[in-house]
């Protein structure tokens, strides 16, 4: 899923100085599962805004709404009425529902409550951790269906380095498994460890979000 | 503002307290009551682990000056982990009022069994001091 978490309240309170009319909108699917843009924390952040901008001495009325998903169209009709009647709205979903937000209500400013942060797996209630970079070019079929783009520190494509711990943690966090460990062992497992050994053509980067904005096009899905 | 004044500021505290965490003998009890220096509105809750983050933050913004959780014992919740999970919610909560300053004593959680009314009144006593000492809600009247 999409991860993210939720910006400081200080700097949600930064940009709403000025504002009167608040609607904090969240979205009930990635953003709802990695706990920050869901209904509850919607209902959570609405009045613990209210609170921040009443001490910061420049009250506002926050009105609140969770949208089905707030990277679909249809879905974000639905608060079309909400949105009219706010001056600025501050929006708990994914970078792509946030835009399609403000493409949407074109004279209302909106802000980010969240920073997307990851495409991760739920690996335990309160624990998310990365899976995927969205790198453009998948090599999960090369490293036996473990990441390495997301999941090494240093994204290498022939690990693993020589900081991996003598406990198979990585040098940068101790808490993160060295991901090459991983796909030795696996390799292993699968018997199948000299596939590693094998000289590769370098990955093909420039599909990757380093490469430029994403476009792509299905004639046989266009109307 | 009236009630911003120290030597009058009688605090209005919301009290959620667990049905398991009474002694059998008392009758659960809702409502509003007064004590010294205070008034707290009771809620009966049938685990402590009913409380979300949304109902303490729209409680405050409501304009209660205080909450208290009445919780049972770590290793006596009937449902096992529902006052630990309690706490944590209401841990997040007591850091998220002081990010909006609010003051994070507003909100506090204390454990017991056999509870009776007296009781609860003395743990909403208590969260009074501590919301006497922050000063009346800013939300209140807003």
């Amino acid at each position: 899923m999409i991860t993210a978490e939720w910006k400081p309240i200080e700097e949600m309170v930064g940009y709403l100085r000025g504002h009167k009319k608040v609607l904090v909108i969240g979205c009930a699917t990635c953003v709802a599962e990695c706990a920050a843009g869901g209904e509850r924390e919607v209902e959570t952040l609405a009045p613990l805004l209210a609170m921040a901008m009443q001490n910061d001495g420049n009250p506002v009325e926050v009105k609140s709404a969770t949208l089905e998903r707030q990277c679909e169209p249809e879905f974000v009709e639905a608060i079309a009425e909400a949105a009219a009647e706010a001056d600025a709205i501050v929006s708990l979903a994914c970078g792509i529902g946030m835009q399609l937000v403000a493409e949407r209500f074109v004279d209302t400013p909106l802000y980010p409550g969240v920073n997307t942060t990851s495409l991760s797996l739920r690996e335990e209630p309160g624990l998310w951790t990365s899976r995927c970079a969205a790198c453009g070019d998948c090599v999960l079929g090369l490293t036996f269906g473990l990441c390495p783009v997301a999941r090494c520190a240093k994204s290498l494509m022939n690990g693993p380095c020589g900081g991996t711990r003598t406990d198979g943690m990585c040098e940068i966090n101790q808490d993160t498994p060295c991901i090459w460990r991983l796909i030795v062992e696996r390799a292993t497992a699968c018997g199948r460890l000299e596939d590693l050994t094998q000289v590769r053509p370098p990955k093909n980067w420039s599909n990757s979000p380093a490469g430029g904005p994403k476009r792509m096009l299905r004639e046989d899905l266009r109307s | 503002m009236a009630n911003n004044s120290t030597a009058e500021f009688q605090p209005r505290i919301t009290l959620l307290y667990c049905r398991q965490s009474l002694a059998p003998e008392v009758k659960p009890v809702q409502g509003s009551r007064t004590g010294q220096g205070f008034s707290v509105r009771l809620v009966l809750l049938p685990c402590s682990s009913k409380v979300q983050l949304p109902h303490l933050m729209r409680l405050l913004e409501q304009g209660s000056d205080g909450l208290q959780i009445a919780a049972c014992p770590e290793k006596a919740c009937q449902h096992l982990v529902g006052s630990t999970r309690a706490e944590k919610r209401l841990n997040r909560g007591r850091e998220l009022l002081e990010q909006v300053g609010m003051g994070a004593e507003r909100l506090g959680l204390e454990r017991g069994a056999g509870l009776t009314l007296e009781d609860l009144m003395q743990m909403a006593g208590r969260r009074a001091d501590a919301a006497r000492a922050l000063g009346p809600n800013p939300m209140k009247g807003v």
